[in-house]
């Protein structure tokens, strides 16, 4: 059976064939209606209903079960959630077995999330390094706060403070821009 | 990580077991495929998974026969969330009796439309890494439990009206 020990290898592995099968626009599809409104329905319901805490309860679950060694901090204020992932354990699973199919398995997130979020009223400040260190911040639409500097949010947290942060190449994705540019 | 040459599983983790909710993905990668690129489409990504994805796994039975599919399909089950299944050797089968699938009991708990074919997954894909390691794989039930035999010799085809749709 195609299981969920390893399930980010046969993910990641999926987002391949799918390209192949029917480009970036296919695989798009995929993130959005198979894992947004579909896989995540539960994440988009908890965030529709309840913005903010809908945001806090859908990570602290899936997080939990997916990380148990805690290695990321999530930070709530009135005006935002941010999360710093210090240790992404999906990333993670990859890089240790030296899987890689797809040219950018960080890309699923933003892929299925964003779609997610603005339909419900937010947006989305984003920045990965492909090395398993990423942050995230959700503000409401109306929102004009630009993302925050380092340690503003989230203090020692913030994932920017770590000392292997600036390795690799990074992807940012900025407030309302449909493409992401790499620093 | 250097790949553990002493576990059956060809992938390695910092946990026991995957998270269930990851059957929701399954699940729903399985409906999307389904429509947009049909049944001949899914079973095309199932079988081109078991080749390439799962090829060390086949690779491991060519090599060692039927001991090495049941050592990883023992492994492969105990890292599934709540599976409760039986192994059964013999020298010329290995039967995997699974008597609840964690998946189904997964998805059907939480209230997830599944789609019908589910079941036939695990045929298009342990029959295909059995295939290319020189093996025959069957399944018979489905719905939440069946028996996936694994022999040496070719049984008779696959009738896949032997595996019940997901209701």
């Amino acid at each position: 059976m195609i299981g969920t020990y390893d399930f980010c290898g046969h993910y990641e592995w999926t987002f391949a064939w799918l390209e192949a099968a029917g480009g970036e626009q296919l695989l798009q599809e995929y993130w959005t209606e198979a894992i947004g409104e579909d896989a995540q329905k539960h994440a988009a319901e908890l965030i529709q209903g309840q913005g903010f805490e809908g945001m806090m309860k859908y990570w602290g679950h899936t997080l939990a079960e997916e990380s148990p060694e805690k290695g990321y901090h999530m930070t709530q204020s009135p005006s935002m959630v941010r999360c710093d992932m210090h240790d992404c354990p999906s990333k993670g699973f990859l890089i240790k077995n030296n899987l890689q199919q797809y040219k950018d398995y960080c890309d699923h997130c933003i892929g299925w999330l964003r779609p997610v979020l603005e339909q419900a009223g937010f947006r989305i400040d984003h920045e990965h390094n492909h090395q398993g260190q990423c942050w995230w911040e959700f503000r409401e639409h109306e929102n004009p706060s630009p993302a925050s500097e380092t340690g503003e949010v989230s203090g020692q947290h913030d994932v920017r403070h770590l000392p292997h942060w600036p390795q690799k190449e990074h992807d940012r994705f900025p407030e309302k821009s449909d493409s992401k540019t790499s620093q | 990580m250097q790949r553990d040459k002493t576990s059956p599983l060809p992938y390695q983790d910092n946990k026991p077991q995957g998270s269930a909710d990851f059957y929701f993905a399954v699940n729903a990668t399985f409906r999307f495929i389904l429509k947009k690129r049909g049944v001949s489409g899914w079973i095309s990504y199932l079988r081109d998974m078991a080749t390439e994805y799962y090829r060390p796994v086949w690779t491991a039975w060519r090599e060692d026969g039927l001991p090495a599919v049941a050592t990883y399909l023992q492994a492969a089950f105990d890292a599934e969330p709540q599976a409760k299944f039986k192994i059964e050797e013999t020298e010329e089968t290995v039967t995997l009796h699974v008597i609840e699938c964690p998946a189904l009991k997964h998805l059907k708990s939480a209230g997830r439309e599944i789609v019908p074919e589910f079941c036939q997954h695990c045929y298009h894909q342990y029959g295909t890494m059995a295939s290319n390691a020189g093996l025959h794989m069957r399944l018979r039930g489905g719905n939440g439990s069946c028996t996936q035999t694994f022999s040496r010799m070719a049984p008779a085809e696959q009738n896949l009206n032997e595996i019940h749709p997901v209701r």
